[in-house]
């Protein structure tokens, strides 16, 4: 299988190091060999039709910044028209204005009919069904594992594995930036304003923190589970979102003298497409601190399942993106 | 209809089973007993006992059998299902505000209680107010929760919901 990967930051660079590390083990379960044989960032690029050697281009973007010797405009999915290859990986950086890059990449990729895996939130959180309806016309796969709750298995389950289940609600901590911020507030009493600070010279939350304390990064993932597991068409601005900065010191300690905590849950239902804090009992599921992710699934047979992971980082998204390739090659993606 | 009763039983053998056996042969529930065997007063014990029937005549037949049998029903009330109701209020909210949706949410269909705890912060925008629960139908959750979110949404506070679980 001929892979193409676009975009080669953090993720991008997981991805290649995982195909490296997999590949004896993909070949010997697939009989296929998996070829990396386009890579794309920001400006430069490289084909071979041969394959690439995945440990030299995280090298090159290490010690040059970029991960080709050839330069170029910035604009993959012309290039994408002209190659060769089986599986577009997309992981450019999430647009939640525009879904740009990725929308454009991911809807080439699929109208010349190759398959796409992408981690990049944007496209899916804002023209889902336009992608979703493309990959369907045009008989290819387009997966998505890893735009939701990084190595926590999530899509794949509910739309797989639970398939003769009616899926009932799905509720949980999407964000670990968010949660690790309301735990440090109510472990050490912190007021906001440092656990955020705290949060930010860890390097969990980023320096403009509003994507995820506003709830937009969660609002996301709630209008991504909303479309792919309860097949609704719904878009980002959909989701009914409240944030945490509103969340005080005295917030935090009256709901613990009720032995509850406050955590921002995302929460798909029949009633309600909502992203907000919410109070849980001390040693409910939902109530786990630091920055994992975990979702409940309510359904008719199975009650209620609860699947918890890391929700970010290179590695989680990289295995995420992963379990999506060993899906194609499962059911016999193109090779 | 769930019922709880406080049954005063002679203290001697095979009593308990004597009292209870009559909820089962009128197709009753037993979800509960509680048996107070330290508290001996007059030579009978009391059991509090809750348990489900399926009509006002089957707990009537109960009732009889208990008479028949000598047992005393010392108090019988009827239980609710209820529904809990938990919110947390944040922001600056005055006390005649919070109040006024005390009075609103008492006033409202299928309350059975509601109360109200208050943060003690200097800092108006950090206030906080819990305000916790029950509720007789599972309906009326969503009405105090859509009454509060409007009221939230007017005042610019915050509203922290429960999980409702």
């Amino acid at each position: 299988m001929d892979l193409v990967i676009v975009g080669f930051g953090v993720v991008g660079q997981g991805v290649a190091e995982v195909i490296q590390q997999k590949r004896d083990l993909l070949h010997d379960a697939f009989r296929k060999k998996i070829r990396i044989v386009g890579v794309f960032d920001s400006s430069s690029y490289e084909t071979k039709k041969t394959g690439l050697d995945p440990s030299a281009l995280v090298k090159r973007k290490a010690s040059e910044n970029k991960v080709g010797k050839r330069r170029f405009d910035g604009d993959a999915w012309r290039m994408l028209m002209d190659l060769e290859y089986d599986t577009l990986i997309e992981v450019t950086p999430t647009n939640i204005v525009t879904g740009e890059p990725g929308f454009t990449n991911i809807i080439t990729a699929l109208r010349s009919g190759k398959n796409v895996i992408t981690s990049n939130k944007g496209p899916l959180a804002l023209r889902f069904r336009e992608l979703s309806d493309a990959a369907r016309r045009n008989n290819v796969q387009f997966r998505f594992e890893a735009t939701v709750g990084g190595a926590m298995p999530i899509i794949n389950l509910s739309r797989e594995l639970l398939k003769g289940e009616k899926i009932l609600s799905i509720r949980g901590i999407l964000n670990g930036t968010c949660n690790f911020i309301l735990d440090r507030m109510m472990e050490e009493g912190l007021p906001f304003a440092q656990a955020l600070r705290e949060a930010q010279e860890m390097g969990i939350a980023e320096k403009d923190p509003s994507y995820d304390i506003d709830g937009v990064d969660s609002a996301c993932k709630v209008a991504i589970l909303a479309n792919a597991i309860f097949g609704l068409d719904k878009k980002y601005s959909d989701v009914k979102k409240t944030g945490i900065r509103g969340v005080t010191e005295d917030a935090i300690s009256l709901a613990g003298e009720e032995k509850k905590v406050i955590r921002l849950i995302g929460e798909i239902s029949p009633k309600r497409l909502e992203v907000a804090p919410r109070l849980v009992r001390i040693g409910h599921p939902l109530s786990i601190g630091g920055t994992r992710n975990i979702v409940q699934i309510h359904t008719d047979l199975a009650g209620e399942i609860t699947v918890a992971g890391k929700g970010a980082g290179k590695y989680e998204t990289a295995s995420a993106i992963l379990s999506d390739l060993v899906a194609l090659l499962n059911e016999g993606g193109k090779s | 209809m769930k019922v709880n009763a406080d049954l005063r039983l002679k203290d001697v053998p095979g009593q308990l089973v004597f009292a209870l056996e009559p909820i089962s042969t009128n197709d009753g529930n037993i979800v509960g007993v509680v048996h107070h065997r330290d508290v001996v007063i007059g030579g009978h014990i009391t059991v509090n006992v809750t348990f489900e029937v399926r009509s006002d005549r089957m707990l009537q037949r109960i009732l009889d059998t208990w008479k028949e049998r000598d047992i005393d029903v010392a108090r019988m009330g009827s239980l609710y299902e209820t529904f809990p109701i938990e919110c947390l209020l944040v922001g600056d909210i005055s006390s005649q505000e919070l109040n006024n949706i005390m009075e609103e949410i008492e006033s409202m269909e299928d309350m059975e209680s509601v109360d109200v705890r208050y943060s003690v912060s200097a800092a108006s925008d950090g206030k906080a107010a819990i305000l916790f629960g029950k509720v007789r139908k599972r309906e009326a959750v969503e009405r105090v929760e859509r009454f509060l979110e409007e009221r939230a949404a007017d005042g610019g506070f915050l509203l922290v919901r429960g999980l409702g679980d």
